[in-house]
């Protein structure tokens, strides 16, 4: 999808229908093999596997207590493609735009810009983490259970400190609140029919299907 | 012991880098300008990047170390002491060679880059593998730690030390000298035959050759005693 309106709402819907069923969550999976390029989408395997390893590892510990453990993981699955798929096609500035466009240049311009940080420092994270890999491979340190709560105290830190820092940032070129911009977009003709069925999978997770087919029969 | 570079070659984009040749025991320093490919080299020897073609073989080193061109991406604790620890050595002993003594609980991203320099350098040569890369290690640094950072390396008695530096000013006593242009590295030679090759020469070095002079070796104070010895 080319017009970052449609994806965002579409990206929206869909996981509200991945979040209120499991019909939805397997009607969304259905729509992302349809109307995304799927492997292409998806972030390297190294990231991937442990998200997935862990989604399932919940879900079978769910099983095991009797909980709803098939229900999670596929409602878990289709959440986590969604946001490969969303954030793979998000370019810089977009979702500023999109803010701006749909709340203005006060309020949008606010949440745009935070959500625009918000997505730099996933991108700074994983540089981090990387950094992070090279150093403890130079020290001979195997990653590892004792490694893992200084590493992640470290990059919390980082974080935090550089959130800080962009704030001064901003305080000293002058920004108060808002701003000014003028969004423009392009669109593909495939985006309109791609955002119409991202509709379905929302009607299907609100609908008590078991009535209508009560109902039809 | 030694390191082997055979016809090496690493593309990224529009730079590539070539070099052949063979680091002996010894401190060996790599010059060049900001750019040149000296970072890429320093990954390329510890093997965090993989050649497109040509090998780097390591013969009897059992230990390699590279300090990176920026101390933080070296850092993985969130205490001076448990970072020194992470290194495996001793806080107090590395505390009181980076000068940083009564800073041990202090949040290692709070020192200044000069202090965080000093702690990261005095934790790889203090860890002391049988090959060194120094990536940039003066760089940050004022000039009293820059001389006590010679001082360290010209007291390592073994092993293959590499500095990849574009430093000018404050150097340490060197055995080989190589240089690396536009991603092309050219060994000069073992030192002091290599000094009037060198293209990268520090100013002061250069001038002393120009009046004449033949440095022993390529620090300040060799330059001197080289000008005093022809003009008596």
């Amino acid at each position: 999808m080319q017009d970052p309106r449609l994806r965002l709402l579409a990206a929206v819907v869909l996981s509200l229908a991945a979040f209120a069923s499991t019909t939805g969550a397997v009607a969304v999976l259905v729509w992302w093999l349809i109307f995304t390029p799927r492997t292409k989408v998806l972030p390297r395997l190294g990231v991937f596997l442990p998200l997935i390893a862990m989604i399932v590892a919940t879900a079978l510990l769910s099983a095991w207590g009797g909980g709803a453990g098939l229900s999670y993981l596929i409602r878990m699955l289709a959440l986590l493609l969604l946001a490969a798929w969303t954030y793979a096609g998000t370019e810089d500035g977009e979702v500023l735009a999109v803010a701006v466009w749909a709340l203005g240049n006060r309020v949008g311009f606010e949440i745009g810009l935070i959500a625009e940080m918000g997505l730099t420092s996933l991108a700074v994270l994983r540089q981090e983490i990387e950094q992070m890999r090279v150093a403890m491979a130079l020290k001979g340190i195997r990653p590892g259970a004792r490694s893992i709560v200084p590493l992640a105290v470290t990059l919390i830190v980082t974080q935090i400190r550089r959130s800080d820092e962009i704030a001064r940032l901003l305080v000293v070129r002058g920004y108060a609140i808002g701003g000014r911009i003028c969004p423009r977009f392009s669109a593909d003709p495939r985006d309109i029919p791609a955002f119409l069925t991202a509709i379905i999978p929302g009607v299907l997770s609100c609908l008590p299907l078991r009535d209508v087919f009560i109902l039809v029969g | 012991m030694r390191v082997d570079l055979e016809d090496l070659l690493f593309s990224r984009g529009p730079f590539s880098l070539r070099g052949s040749g063979t680091f002996e025991e010894g401190v060996h320093l790599v010059s060049g300008p900001v750019g040149s490919g000296k970072s890429t080299l320093a990954l390329l020897l510890a093997k965090l990047l993989l050649p497109e073609s040509g090998a780097v073989r390591q013969h009897n080193v059992s230990s390699a170390l590279l300090l990176l061109q920026f101390p933080e991406h070296q850092i993985t604790c969130p205490t001076v002491a448990e970072e020194i620890r992470s290194w495996g050595l001793a806080p107090e002993d590395v505390l009181a060679q980076a000068d940083l003594l009564r800073r041990g609980d202090d949040d290692p991203f709070h020192l200044s880059r000069g202090e965080l320099k000093r702690l990261v350098l005095a934790c790889t040569l203090m860890r002391n593998p049988d090959l060194l890369m120094l990536d940039e290690p003066f760089s940050s640094l004022d000039c009293t730690a820059k001389r006590k950072a010679c001082r360290m390396i010209e007291e390592r008695k073994e092993g293959i030390t590499i500095i990849f530096s574009h430093e000018r000013a404050v150097l340490p006593r060197v055995d080989a000298l190589w240089e690396m242009e536009a991603g092309s590295l050219t060994a000069c030679g073992s030192v002091p035959g290599a000094i009037p090759r060198w293209r990268h020469a520090p100013p002061y070095l250069r001038y002393a050759l120009d009046e004449g002079a033949r440095p022993e070796n390529i620090r300040l104070a060799d330059a001197r005693e080289a000008l005093c010895r022809i003009r008596g």
